[in-house]
């Protein structure tokens, strides 16, 4: 039997159109707060970065220069669409889509609140998002190759082994998590934490993991390598302008909010939390995320390519299987 | 079998890679011609002369006055050494004597523009390596002392300040009690500077050992200042040679020993505290007095050869005059320490990561200006 | 072994810091004295020594003049050839009347180059802004009749 409600707890029923047009209602809603977040993001980026430089920030666009990345993004996406001759066509094109839709796409298994309106609670939430998460590399790997320019093809092949070998801690911290809950469900893992406490304090190991791999996959400083400016002059991207570079923008920071919402529900009980709506909570607990990022992004200097990888693999995986047995061992003992 | 074995299972190309003259860690219009093997560098060829602008042989139809504004432009962030450096070698070859004030000015312009420079160093350094807040603190400071600069002599970078028998100006009244709150602040600062980056592990990780060579390399490159002194070398012209009157503080020379960006760095941050023990110093010294020692209005410098070197900010600069006695010099030859520093470049930076490139070429300070002259 | 979380201490402790930027073209920096922009210049003073245009490194002022009724010179025409000029300040150092100031106009952004060609009339206008905009800088009207006549 269809009722409104359906229309949002679609996921439990079969496939019907009422329940497709709110689907399609749910994706257009999720990708405009997407730009929406994503613009105010930039904003508080600039704005925070700028005080703990003794400036000011953007001010001049709008009150306190609220419409300032606003304008940036209209100017990106008015600005001739510049291909340049020698790329290899198909892919350049290609490229920024293969970045960004998996990007957006993992936003559907993101719980924003309680009653997850406009996303999917599936079962393996946990899993699709790593999984969706790293077919980003080829985007950026094809954007840097299809560029025909030096610089380019280092900045993508940099990521490529970067995000390549970061996926790899990042799952295993996960692994820690879903040990401890029991389920794959991100709206199961909140549940649980519930429950008990945060799992932030019993994982904190694994935590630490998950944040160094997550900064590491989202290519944000310290691990900016694969579009280092004072060394690559802007990395894989450098080739690209207008809405194309828009849309690599784009990716970097839909990933540091799902890489938010992820770590909230992982770790520090998502939508959960007394008496604030579960939405504000969730916002809460991404800002802060964020604004570790960007004070991260204000003080850090860069890792080296051969730094990084040996910190992956030599202390940041050996860290994370260390956490996951003794999630493991404990969890059977207890 | 290792994967780094030269085996045919697969197939490697060397790639030649064009750093530069745009790019945005080679300091200025600077090219370096690197032929990689995927992010390893096996050969390296500076290209330079982008800013090439003749200073040389436009010294040779101007008079010895008329030649301080062009040296300005050499080495566009210590502008007052340059200054300095040009009339020393006229004052030396004339035997002028200097009031003490007009010496005084000088050492403290010298050592604040030194520091401004440094700051710069360490500002554009962490830049380099990717950290953007530590540019925006040292730029801040840099402000105040070209600020300081503004009021003295009328301009931030080419200050054409310092004249042959003396300075242009006296200075305002109350600058030195700036330069004074300046240097108690500034000292504060640097200890910021050091909690902000030198304990960074990051930050050790990547210049600890990078970009190493001996005092022999260092040497036989004719490199100078800190580049030379970080190899452990005790070689500074301010001791070794004392000009002006660096004879009458008490400072120290700072040494490296590895010779590495690490040294290289953390000298120039020992020596901004030099400095800044030099200008307190100096401003305790200074009486009042003349500025100007008196001058033909018309400078000849007597014929004959004639070279001084004084210790700039990146090494031994120095002006070697060659005067048929007239107003103006027969030939002027500037020995521009960033030049010779860079000579060294391709053998350091042979087999280091791409990465490594930038921490190693801003490690050497070089400035375009002076390079290129 | 957590030095970096120093870095983080101060980083985040400038936060409350006082903003050092300035919103520029509203709020313009307050030049010194001796500050170095583009030359002003008094016509009544000038007594047409042409040390100014000999003393030059590069060449760039170009001036005339003639003798009045008094065989009193008077300068005609003055230029200076602003694309060219380096700002060193030499010509107003030798300027036995100060005929030829430096001010603090600063902003020289423009489209053309023969924008850059600054005439007597351009000068002497760019010294009346001076004056209004300092007013305490300005040369009395007496000293300027005082000197220009001897
Ligand atoms: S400031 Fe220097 S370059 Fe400009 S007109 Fe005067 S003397 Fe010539
Ligand atoms: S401006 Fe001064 S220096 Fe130039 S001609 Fe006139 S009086 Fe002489």
């Amino acid at each position: 039997m269809w009722t409104w409600n359906n229309l949002w707890h679609w996921a439990g029923h079969p496939l019907s159109w009422p329940g497709f047009v709110g689907m399609l209602v749910g994706a257009v809603v999720i990708l405009l707060l997407a730009l929406l977040v994503v613009m105010y993001s930039i904003y508080w980026q600039r704005k925070f970065i700028g005080w703990m430089q003794w400036r000011i920030g953007p001010n001049r666009v709008g009150p306190w220069g609220l419409f300032q990345t606003v304008a940036d993004v209209l100017k990106l996406l008015v600005k001739e669409d510049v291909i340049p001759a020698n790329v290899d066509r198909t892919l350049f094109l290609l490229a920024p889509i293969f970045a960004f839709v998996p990007a957006f796409l993992v936003l559907s298994i993101i719980p924003f609140s309680a009653h997850h309106v406009f996303t999917a609670n599936i079962g393996i939430g946990a899993l699709f998002y790593v999984a969706i998460s790293a077919i980003t590399i080829h985007g950026v790997m094809l954007g840097g190759w299809s560029s025909n320019n030096k610089w380019a093809l280092i900045g993508g092949m940099r990521s490529a082994a970067q995000m390549l070998s970061y996926e790899v801690p990042l799952g295993m911290s996960i692994v820690g998590v879903v040990l401890m809950a029991g389920t794959l469900n991100l709206n199961g893992i909140i549940a649980a934490q519930m429950h008990t406490v945060w799992y932030v304090i019993p994982q904190i190991l694994g935590f630490i993991v998950f944040v160094i791999a997550g900064t590491a996959e989202m290519n944000r400083t310290p691990f900016d390598l694969p579009d280092a400016e004072s060394e690559l002059v802007g990395g894989y991207h450098v080739e690209y302008s207008g809405f194309r570079f828009a849309f690599f923008m784009l990716t970097e920071y839909v990933y540091l909010l799902a890489m938010g919402g992820l770590m909230a529900t992982l770790f520090f009980g998502g939508w959960a939390g007394p008496f604030l709506p579960g939405w504000l909570w969730f916002a809460i607990k991404i800002f802060i995320f964020f604004t570790f990022q960007f004070w991260l992004q204000a003080t850090l200097p860069r890792i080296r390519q051969d730094q990084m990888m040996s910190f992956s693999w030599k202390l940041l995986l050996p860290l994370a299987l260390a956490n996951l047995v003794i999630t493991a061992v404990v969890k059977v003992l207890v | 079998m290792a994967l780094t074995d030269e085996t045919d299972l697969v197939r490697t190309e060397e790639m030649l890679l064009n750093v530069g003259p745009q790019h945005p860690s080679t300091h200025g219009v600077f090219r370096m011609v690197v032929k990689i093997s995927g992010e390893t560098i096996i050969e390296a060829e500076p290209v330079i002369g982008y800013l090439h602008r003749g200073t040389e042989k436009l010294a040779e139809n101007l008079q010895y006055s008329q030649c301080i504004p062009y040296t300005d432009r050499l080495d566009y962030v210590s502008a007052m050494l340059n200054n300095y450096s040009l009339v020393h070698a006229v004052e030396e070859a004339m035997g002028l004597e200097i009031p003490d004030r007009a010496e005084y000015i000088r050492v403290i312009t010298m050592e604040m523009n030194r520091l401004a420079s440094h700051l710069i160093f360490f500002g554009t350094y962490l830049l380099d390596l990717g950290a953007m807040t530590p540019f925006l603190y040292a730029f801040e400071e840099r402000e105040k002392i070209i600020d300081m600069f503004n009021e003295l002599c009328g301009a931030r970078i080419t200050y054409n300040y310092m004249r042959v028998g003396g300075v242009k100006f006296d200075t305002t009244p109350g600058w030195l009690e700036q330069v004074d709150a300046f240097v108690k602040r500034m000292k504060g600062e640097m200890v910021k500077y050091r909690q902000l980056v030198t304990g960074n592990e990051i930050f050790l990780a990547r210049v600890h050992g990078v970009g190493a060579y001996t005092t022999e390399q260092a040497l036989g490159h004719g490199m100078s200042g800190i580049n030379l002194r970080c190899t452990g070398y005790n070689w500074d012209l301010r001791k070794k040679k004392p000009y002006s009157i660096y004879d009458r503080f008490d400072w120290d020379v700072p040494l490296g020993s590895a010779g590495d960006c690490w040294d290289r760095y953390i000298l120039h941050m020992e020596e901004m505290e030099q400095s800044l023990r030099i200008v307190e110093q100096a401003l305790q010294q200074i009486q009042p007095g003349p500025v100007m020692a008196k001058v033909p209005k018309l400078i000849r410098v007597p014929a004959g050869e004639y070279y001084s070197g004084i210790e700039g900010t990146r090494g031994e600069l120095g002006f070697y005059i060659v005067s048929d006695g007239k107003d103006k010099p027969y030939r002027l030859k500037i020995r521009r320490p960033s030049f010779e520093n860079l000579q060294i470049l391709p053998i350091i930076l042979k087999g280091v990561p791409v990465a490594d490139m930038v921490a190693i070429l801003g490690s050497i300070d070089p400035v375009m200006g002076e390079v290129d002259a | 072994m957590f030095g970096f979380l120093k870095g983080l201490g101060v980083t985040i402790s400038q936060l409350p810091k006082k903003k050092v930027t300035v919103m520029y073209p509203e709020e313009k920096p307050d030049y010194p004295e001796r500050y170095r922009g583009v030359h002003r210049f008094i016509p009544e003073l000038c007594t047409v020594c042409n040390q100014c245009a000999r003393i030059c490194p590069t060449s760039c002022i170009s001036l005339s003049g003639s003798r009045d009724e008094n065989r009193k010179l008077r300068i005609e025409t003055y230029d200076i050839n602003f694309d060219i000029c380096i700002l060193c300040s030499q010509c107003t150092e030798v300027c036995p009347t100060e005929a030829i100031v430096m001010s603090d106009t600063f902003e020289l952004a423009s489209y053309t180059r023969d924008d850059f060609y600054l005439d007597m009339h351009w000068l002497h206008n760019n010294e009346l802004e001076y004056e209004r905009r300092h007013p305490d800088r300005a040369i009395p009207e007496t000293d300027v009749q005082k000197k220009a006549g001897n």
